[in-house]
């Protein structure tokens, strides 16, 4: 049983890629667990104005989807990571439409504890893997590292 | 102190001008283009200085990109329309290896040499000073076309920030066909 959901928290995001403009933001409320029971991670992603990144599930197989990877935790389990439908976008000047997100979405994991985890914190390593462009112009692949912190009461 | 602000509100809108003027200018037009000598996919070497006296044109590419896949069949079909007018075409691809590059353009069938920068430095190399100054250098050419003249001089510069995007290269080939023409 969830037995509360704390402050929203930001965990900002180191990239050691080159520079290049910050065009996600991730921001994960904290999230309190008691041992042995289950709840969802709900990852709120917010895109810069004018940018998008590739969906998901793409429709090539040459682009670069986002993706999601979590390190494995001794007391906690994650399921199958829900991503929200994509938006259609039309890339200028071709008649190629692509799968994408833009603006806030959301991502939802859900999880499982342990009987026997550890009551206090616990952080998950985290990788969020994505593509992004702007009407004109695409950036570089991008892996920002980011953690998400699970209290055990 | 009316003519002191009225003084600053035209500066204010020259300087906005002026930078909106340069946005949609092509950039390095006229200039030497960057040598370059870099393997191909094919394995062999491309040299920059072996294709004086010829037209060049160059698209930075990278398998991921949507901008280069839309532009990639029209490329082809560029190819076999002017390489019989003595027109080279070349792919850049920026910060790829060989294999992955072989494998995702296998669909395309290109029968122009795709070069590889795998170090990104001649992608970098034609970065033009002070353009989009937030992107690492070797991003700032990627989807842009060039068109490079007999004597090695830039000709023609699609850089995405500056122009829009043209997957079926109307623009391009309105240059070629006048650089073609006036010889």
């Amino acid at each position: 049983m969830i037995r509360g959901i704390g402050i929203l928290t930001v965990f900002l995001l180191a990239g050691k890629q080159p520079a290049s403009p910050d065009v996600l933001k991730i921001t994960i409320p904290e999230i309190v667990v008691v041992a042995g029971e289950s709840s969802v991670i709900k990852m709120e992603v917010e895109i810069k104005k004018g940018y998008h990144i590739q969906a998901n599930k793409v429709n090539d197989d040459l682009l670069i989807p986002t993706t999601l990877e979590i390190a494995k935790d001794e007391g906690i389990t994650t399921g199958r990571q829900e991503f929200p439908p994509a938006k259609k976008f039309k890339l200028e000047g071709s008649d190629n439409l692509l799968d994408v997100y833009d603006g806030n979405f959301e991502i939802r994991i859900p999880f499982k504890t342990t009987k026997k985890i550890s009551k206090g914190q616990h952080i998950l390593d985290a990788k969020l893997h994505y593509q992004a462009c702007d009407h004109r112009t695409c950036l570089f692949p991008k892996t920002i590292g980011f953690s998400i912190t699970v209290k055990v009461a | 102190m009316k003519s002191i602000v009225k003084s600053l509100v035209l500066i204010a809108y020259l300087d906005l001008s002026l930078a909106a003027g340069a946005q949609q200018d092509q950039p390095m037009i006229g200039q030497m283009a960057p040598s370059f000598t870099l393997k191909a996919v094919d394995g062999k070497t491309y040299s920059s200085d072996q294709l004086r006296g010829k037209y060049v044109v160059i698209h930075f590419a990278a398998t991921w990109c949507p901008f280069c896949n839309a532009e990639a069949p029209y490329l082809q079909e560029l190819y076999k329309s002017y390489r019989d007018k003595g027109v080279e075409v070349f792919i850049v691809d920026v910060k790829e290896d060989k294999a992955l590059v072989e494998k995702s353009f296998a669909r395309f069938n290109f029968s122009f040499p795709v070069l590889l920068d795998e170090d990104g430095s001649i992608s970098t190399k034609y970065a033009p000073e002070g353009v989009q100054p937030d992107l690492a250098r070797h991003e700032v050419p990627l989807a842009s076309n060039l068109i490079i003249d007999k004597e090695g001089k830039i000709r023609f510069y699609s850089l995405l920030n500056t122009i829009s995007f043209d997957a079926k290269l109307t623009k391009l080939k309105e240059k070629l066909d006048s650089l073609l023409n006036s010889k």
